[in-house]
């Protein structure tokens, strides 16, 4: 029985002062371990931050064979 | 000829994307040769490199994983010339036997021929299972349902002596499919793209080795409408040999703490797609202010420097793109070579 998975991730990010990568990486780790994202799209919003759609695949549980050192 | 010293540079197309360069078998091999020739020194990743039994073999192309390549950008691992890889063969229980053969057969041959330092080989406990997507966007994604059978074959090979890793993994046939139909004739995303990406990521990240995947799928009926993009991959049997050649001189993937190793601090430019600057490569260098060459390269995606607030150095082609890593390599102001240039101006 596998406990580790793999899980697609769709996001809508608000766009804030700062790194972008920073925040992208926070907000899909809130998820799992991120393996891969990207910014897939960008939404201009007038007297608003962009919005950000992120794509991403996060790895989720443990891995039961991993040596713990 | 560049007489300066060589300008390291980053080049990017992401997977899966549909780009009309890069998008299909490798076919953005042209524009990495030329970017190696103008740079001196190119860190690049498999889905530029790889044309199924189609490569090419540069010393001054470094290839490197695609989530390895994330981490060198963000400053989390150095690259590490080798002279030979001893590249161990994870392959898919899930494979047929007589498609196993096949894949036997091209390391032999990649051995006998080439002289490449091939094995062990290690199979699966169970099938991995690879199922794909596309994600909202129409990227390319995909699933893989027995991760933890592909992290311990990796741990096999790596405790048997690999010091990188092929992966061949039986991936779905769909030979009536539109998607596939597309893109055999030139206009459509590389649907098997995202679920590469995920393993090799995976089993990179986890053992900290060069990684790079090879699909296992049924040979193809004949389409006399291939495009030319995608005929690297119709060529034989598998898709190993470019991975299998490319891997066995990729650099090691080590700590910071190698002085001898290249730095994501040495690198002086970044070349990607101008719709697809949104991936973490091209942030992580944006961010350090390398400079990034964003070059028309039409794909899905429409993630540009305006929508992001980057500062890019424009390129029509990867032709021109080499010419600004030329001039970057040689100090000459990409901004010079345009017109109009404008006067200076007091910073007051």
């Amino acid at each position: 029985m596998s406990s580790l998975s793999l899980r697609p991730l769709l996001l809508q990010l608000e766009r804030q002062p700062g790194g972008l990568r920073a925040q992208i990486e926070t907000a899909v780790a809130l998820h799992g371990r991120p393996l891969r994202w990207a910014i897939t799209a960008v939404e201009q919003r007038p007297h608003q931050p962009a919005l950000l759609q992120i794509e991403a695949v996060v790895v989720c549980g443990s891995d039961s064979d991993r040596d713990p050192s | 000829m560049a007489t300066a010293t060589p300008l390291a540079t980053l080049l990017v197309v992401p997977t899966g994307i549909g780009c009309a360069v890069g998008g299909y078998a490798g076919d953005a091999l042209p524009a990495a040769r030329l970017l190696a020739a103008a740079s001196g020194c190119l860190i690049t990743h498999p889905n530029v490199m790889n044309g199924a039994a189609l490569y090419w073999s540069d010393p001054r192309i470094h290839y490197v994983e695609g989530s390895s390549l994330d981490r060198f950008a963000a400053g989390e691992v150095l690259l590490r010339p080798v002279r030979q890889q001893r590249v161990g063969l994870l392959l898919d229980a899930g494979i047929e036997p007589e498609l196993r053969q096949r894949h036997l057969q091209v390391a032999d041959g990649c051995r006998a021929t080439l002289g490449l330092d091939i094995g062990p080989v290690v199979t699966t406990d169970r099938p991995l299972e690879v199922t794909l997507s596309l994600g909202a966007s129409g990227v390319s994604w995909g699933q893989l349902g027995q991760p933890e059978a592909l992290l311990r074959a990796g741990r096999q090979l790596k405790a048997a002596g690999a010091t990188a890793i092929a992966v061949v993994a039986r991936f779905p046939d769909d030979p009536g499919s539109e998607a596939l139909a597309a893109y055999r004739q030139g206009s459509g995303v590389d649907a098997l793209a995202g679920a590469e990406a995920v393993i090799s990521h995976l089993l990179s990240r986890e053992l900290g080795l060069p990684c790079a995947h090879a699909p296992a799928l049924s040979p193809l009926p004949l389409d006399p409408d291939l495009d030319p993009r995608a005929a690297g991959e119709e060529l034989g049997f598998t898709f190993l040999p470019c991975v299998l050649v490319s891997l066995s001189r990729a650099p090691d993937l080590v700590a910071l703490a190698d002085s001898t190793a290249l730095s994501i601090e040495a690198v002086g430019a970044v070349v990607a797609p101008a719709g697809a600057l949104g991936g973490a490569a091209v942030l992580a260098c944006a961010e350090r202010g390398i400079p990034v060459i964003a070059v028309d390269n039409p794909c899905l995606l429409d993630v540009s420097a305006d929508a992001l607030g980057l500062e890019v150095l424009p390129a029509a082609s990867y032709s021109e793109a080499a010419g600004l890593v030329l001039a970057l390599r040689e100090g000459i102001a990409p901004g010079a070579l345009r017109r109009p240039l404008p006067a200076l101006k007091d910073l007051a």
